[in-house]
């Protein structure tokens, strides 16, 4: 069929405003979060309802068209890019929270909810979905599931997926599925909820969710470490963790950091300290006063040089946001970052450090090096200039280096970010060839003509 | 296509580009820009634009309709700005990049007459006004005060309840010269603006009375035009910089220019960033820009005025008073506790904060004539924010947002009365005031 009658399909499904086919809204839809991966659609539909996804796929299936599912365009992997053109389906008018259900512990809202919008709502009912990506301000629920997000609290609370109870979704071919269900226990057959969420939009379209929900924990404080050597920061973590206390978030922030915060918020730490760790417990008053103790005697114990305890919610709101600036400060200080997202076991994390950051030294580059410690997952990123070819390529040896040291030391080569376009080249390196055939496998009963999100997690020599 | 100098090609852009190539693309401006939030298309957010201008310069996007469409379609209130983690400049890149395809393409039509012949025109535009005025009652009046006026008429609202035009213009009602009450402490040139001229000409009598109470000297210097803010920031530059030109030779000789029109301040204020072509051009606007004050930035920070001197007018005793920060106060001139400090201070009211005070309005200029359905879906969550803070009367400090928020909140039924702070008041007189 001719674009032109494919275009007018698409605006009998999803009405007239709802398909958009300008070069410039094309355009809009052909990057996500990552520096370098761009690829336009050729048009951008806006579903709203399920059975406008229903629609769409039916008819995409039939034609062969490449469909890209995206929500905010937050991510980070370059999984939301339609690499292959086709329709971006783009999810952000799908966006109602459906109900709130506090007796049951749970909430079913669409897919296009921003994260942010969702939390809201929720706290002002005392609950709180746990998953925290810090995209969550543009981050879509939709996005969450699909990339299994984490974040911060994951240390003590887990990723999406333990929080998923039932979803709603379109397979490719066009039929609209409900798995799982809104009971926590739940063993009926293969866990199918579990399989797509984190599937990165591969294998179904998410359009509802029904997810599991947590009272808000009345009381949280803030404790901020400082160090002089890194070794101790990360002996540190280990020794709260094997002490029986599990604060929400254990932050872990490099000197380079340290420093920018120093800068831009003005905070007079310590310019020489190694590392910073940022601690938030959180629960009952009681259960928060023991933790902290806990938390500071350890610190201490291990050799912190400068422990502040933030006195109120405003002070400790401040130095997370001169987290977030410090981490942002990054992002502007070369052309190019290349930010990484393995993940190691948590008691070979100092190690680890010690070797990207040696990695660098050799290749004369500038790395910083910030993440969630509490799990072991860090974001290395590597400062260069895709304008320097030279200088690009040597950065791209380094994170190349960096990421099999991960593997090396037992970690992952991605936490939290996924694989999509941007870490595929690893995939082959680092995976046993059974298990991606397995996937492809999988993909292939989900997905026969193979034209939802093509060109994703694994190397496609197709195109 | 007009000859000037912007027709080097993306010239403006290029001057910004160091903004444009801030952004990180993390998105979290969808969450704050107030338009991304009605339409949800990225398009519509800080990122989408930044990156559309990006592709300009990179040769991946022409400087179509849609282009222009698309960076037309921000209300330039720098919500976004405020929250982004990297301190992108979105503002100064579409502003820019509005000017290069203007430059390249010209105006699009619908701005095209008002632009370049009507706003700098101080006579002709009063007298398109006086001529609409004269026909005024053969509109539809909707609640009261409001009429619906074609856009053919006013260029100002395609069918949106806009105030009456005044039945005399400021210029008829104020002298050019006010000489101080008391020992005059400061000679300050007042700058009107076009709504507070031809719309809200109680508000200059006001503002200059005050001024007056606090020792200054007024002069409303009958040479200034309109502050360009319009034309500037759809990015005619060539006609702002005449605009431009006009209020810089008038103002020269105060220490002080003030103004009730948060977009007037703002406006006056962006000359020498956008319109400055050499570096002795960029001194002369820096200076004169340098004297722009905002009327609560002048009373507190200039005057240090004693605000316990204010008394509120009759009319206004006992009422409960909400405050509207409009954007170009709070976002583009940083100023939101002076006109606080003034509210709590006064004696008579109840001052109390709404929820999202300084969320835009969704007036955003000439947006609202070409956007008026996103702008009054902006628009309608500032008049649940009113309606919950129960009170009786929103203060700002902006004609423009006076407008968008009596077209609100009339839409809303709500019994609400907007007025500018500078209407709220009267000052005492002191034994030192008058020795």
């Amino acid at each position: 069929m001719a674009y032109e009658q494919i275009t007018s399909h698409l605006k009998n499904i999803v009405g007239r405003s709802n398909v958009l086919t300008s070069d410039e809204d094309c355009n809009v839809y052909s990057y996500d979060g990552t520096s370098n991966w761009i690829h336009k659609p050729d048009l951008v539909v806006f579903p709203t309802e399920t059975r406008h996804v229903e629609a769409v796929l039916k008819l995409a299936n039939e034609h062969r068209i490449p469909v890209t599912p995206r929500g905010g365009g937050t991510n980070v992997s370059g999984g939301s890019v339609p690499i292959r053109g086709g329709i971006a389906l783009v999810m952000t008018r799908m966006n109602k929270i459906l109900s709130i259900d506090g007796a049951n512990l749970s909430a079913r809202a669409q897919a296009g909810v921003v994260l942010m919008d969702l939390q809201v709502a929720l706290a002002q009912k005392k609950l709180f979905f746990p998953p925290d990506p810090q995209s969550f301000f543009g981050a879509t629920l939709g996005g969450v599931i699909n990339e299994n997000s984490g974040g911060p609290v994951c240390l003590k609370y887990g990723v999406t997926k333990q929080y998923m109870l039932g979803l709603q979704a379109v397979l490719p071919t066009g039929r609209i599925v409900e798995f799982g269900g809104s009971t926590v226990k739940n063993v009926v057959g293969y866990d199918l909820v579990s399989l797509l969420t984190g599937s990165e939009g591969t294998l179904a379209v998410v359009t509802e969710a029904v997810l599991r929900l947590l009272p808000m924990p009345p009381s949280r404080k803030t404790i901020v470490a400082l160090f002089d050597d890194l070794p101790k920061s990360g002996a540190t973590v280990g020794r709260i963790l094997d002490q029986g206390t599990v604060p929400a978030k254990i932050e872990l922030l490099d000197n380079w950091v340290v420093k920018s915060i120093n800068r831009i918020a003005k905070m007079g730490l310590p310019e020489d300290a190694a590392a910073m760790l940022m601690f938030e417990c959180d629960g009952t008053d009681e259960v928060v006063a023991h933790d902290s103790r806990q938390v500071i005697e350890i610190c201490r114990k291990e050799g912190a040089v400068h422990i502040i305890e933030a006195r109120d919610q405003a002070e400790a709101q401040l130095y997370w946001k001169a987290r977030s600036a410090g981490f942002a400060a990054i992002f502007g200080a070369a052309h190019t970052v290349l930010s990484e997202d393995v993940c190691v076991p948590r008691t070979r994390m100092a190690e680890f450090i010690e070797r990207v950051v040696a990695i660098c030294r050799r290749a004369g580059l500038e790395v910083t090096v910030i993440g969630h410690a509490g799990d072991g997952n860090l974001h290395p990123s590597v400062m260069t200039d895709a304008r320097d070819p030279a200088h690009y390529q040597k950065a791209q040896r380094a994170v190349e280096e960096i990421i099999e040291a991960a593997v090396e030391f037992g970690g992952v080569l991605s936490g939290e970010h996924g694989i999509g376009l941007e870490k595929q080249k690893f995939m082959r390196r680092t995976q046993d060839p059974i298990f991606i055939e397995l996937m492809k496998k999988i993909k292939g009963i989900f997905d026969p003509n193979g034209i939802l999100n093509p060109g994703k997690i694994w190397e496609d020599r197709s195109c | 296509m007009p000859a000037s100098p912007e027709n080097n090609r993306l010239e403006n852009i290029r001057k910004f580009q160091a903004d444009v190539e801030q952004c990180m693309k993390c998105g979290f401006c969808g969450y704050f820009c107030p338009i991304y939030r009605e339409e949800h298309d990225e398009k519509g957010l800080a990122r989408g634009k930044d990156q559309l201008i990006r592709f300009a310069l990179e040769g991946r996007q022409d400087l179509t309709k849609g282009f222009y469409a698309a960076i037309d379609n921000c209300l330039l209130c720098k919500t976004c700005v405020q929250y982004c983690p990297a301190k992108t400049r979105i503002d100064h890149a579409v502003t820019a990049a509005r000017a290069d395809y203007v430059a390249e393409k010209g105006l699009p039509l619908s701005k095209r007459f008002v632009f370049r012949h009507v706003l700098p025109n101080r006579w002709l535009f009063g007298a398109a006004l006086r001529f609409a005025s004269w026909f005024q009652f053969v509109l539809p009046r909707r609640d009261g005060k409001f009429r619906h006026l074609p856009q053919f008429l006013t260029a100002l609202g395609a069918g949106r309840a806009v105030p009456d035009i005044a039945p005399r213009f400021l210029r008829k009602l104020l002298p050019e010269r006010t000489p101080a009450r008391g020992t005059p402490t400061h000679r300050v040139g007042f700058f009107s603006g076009c709504a507070t001229e031809y719309m809200f000409p109680e508000i200059g009598q006001n503002i200059v009375s005050l001024l007056q109470d606090l020792g200054c000297e007024v002069v409303f210097d009958r040479r200034q035009g309109c502050c360009g803010a319009p034309v500037l920031l759809s990015g005619d530059f060539a006609t702002a910089r005449t605009m431009a030109a006009k209020n810089v030779d008038a103002f020269r000789d105060y220490d002080y220019i003030v103004t009730g029109c948060a977009t007037c301040s703002s406006g006056l204020r962006e000359y020498p960033t956008y319109l400055s072509r050499t570096e002795e051009e960029r001194q002369r606007f820096e200076q004169f820009a340098a004297k722009v004050k905002d009327f609560n930035a002048l009373v507190i920070d200039v005057l240090s005025a004693d605000v316990k001197r204010f008394t509120v007018k009759p009319e206004y005793q006992g009422k409960t008073v909400t405050w509207h920060d409009p954007c170009h106060l709070a976002r583009h001139q940083d100023i939101r506790s002076q006109p606080r400090e003034i509210l709590r201070a006064v004696d008579g009211i109840r001052f109390v904060e709404m929820q999202d005070a300084d969320r835009c309005c969704g007036l955003g200029g000439s947006f609202s004539i070409t956007h008026y359905d996103v702008s009054k879906k902006i628009a309608d969550h500032k008049a649940n924010a009113v309606s919950a803070s129960r009170a009786d009367i929103i203060a700002t400090a902006c004609p423009g947002c006076m407008i968008q928020l009596r077209d609100a909140l009339s839409r809303h039924k709500l019994d609400v009365e907007v007025v500018h702070i500078g209407q709220l008041f009267k000052v005492a007189p002191t034994p030192s005031a008058n020795p």
